[in-house]
């Protein structure tokens, strides 16, 4: 599938990169920039969530790529496209299930500190592991903007066990 | 689960915030705290009966790859503890 993408994206032969999302990169609305055409961005964002059901590492770029369909610009499109290049990279990474796991659920929650500077709200991740398989992840922008970095944490534990 | 016979008594809830897991712990309610929505404090009703908050070093913190870019290092060393593999280096 990840193939299928990069050809119909003519990124076949783009360079490798190690990561899906640079460090230093921060992601704003950037209106000066050059817009893009959205059914382009939304066609390229919409493979991505398919991959991101057999794929979490994808999962935290794509959905941040995501909150900016409404008005997509030269500089969002290419963060997105950055993920592409981490997936030439790593076409046969997979999610892998091993027959003699011990069966023991462990459930781990996290949050970031403040992702979105754009309207102050901060992402939860949860993630739920079976022995040592990972059966569910969700990775979720707050609905409120929380106070303090316990009330982002304590938010973020509701989550993964609600 | 218990159609397949396993019987999970507490789901350890792994969080890397002292603070936060105190607060699911006791009833307390501080100035701070008040702003909270109700529906967050469902936690507190789940961690006494079918679930355990408890602490994690950040490190070992594996939900961080989800809310955060990762330098290269620690993105590999998380990716692999999520088991998610090359199928070019299992056989």
């Amino acid at each position: 599938m990840s193939i299928k993408v990069l050809q119909t994206f003519e990124m076949e032969n783009c360079k490798a990169v190690t990561t899906p999302m640079s460090t230093s990169y921060y992601m704003s609305i950037d209106e000066a920039g050059t817009a893009v055409e959205q059914t382009k961005y939304r066609g390229l964002i919409g493979f991505l969530l398919y991959l991101t059901a057999s794929r979490p590492d994808i999962m935290f770029v794509v959905c941040l790529c995501a909150r900016f369909q409404s008005s997509p610009r030269e500089s969002h499109f290419k963060a997105a496209k950055r993920s592409l290049k981490y997936l030439k990279r790593t076409t046969f990474v997979g999610l892998w299930y091993p027959s003699h796991s011990p069966i023991h659920l462990v459930g781990y929650s996290d949050s970031d500190f403040v992702g979105c500077k754009l309207d102050r709200k901060r992402t939860s991740g949860t993630c739920h592991l079976l022995g040592s398989s990972l059966i569910s992840w969700h990775n979720k922008r707050q609905a409120c903007v929380a106070l303090s970095m316990i009330e982002t944490e304590y938010i973020a534990a509701r989550s993964c066990c609600a | 689960m218990d159609d397949f016979g396993l019987h999970v008594s507490k789901v350890p809830l792994l969080c890397d915030n002292t603070s936060a897991i105190n607060l699911t712990k006791s009833q307390i309610q501080h100035s701070r705290t008040k702003h909270i929505e109700i529906r967050h404090h469902f936690i507190r009703d789940v961690s006494n009966g079918d679930c355990e908050v408890k602490f994690i070093e950040t490190e070992k913190q594996l939900a961080d790859i989800f809310t955060k870019p990762l330098p290269k290092d620690k993105f590999f060393l998380l990716r692999n503890e999520l088991g998610i593999v090359d199928s070019q280096n299992l056989s």
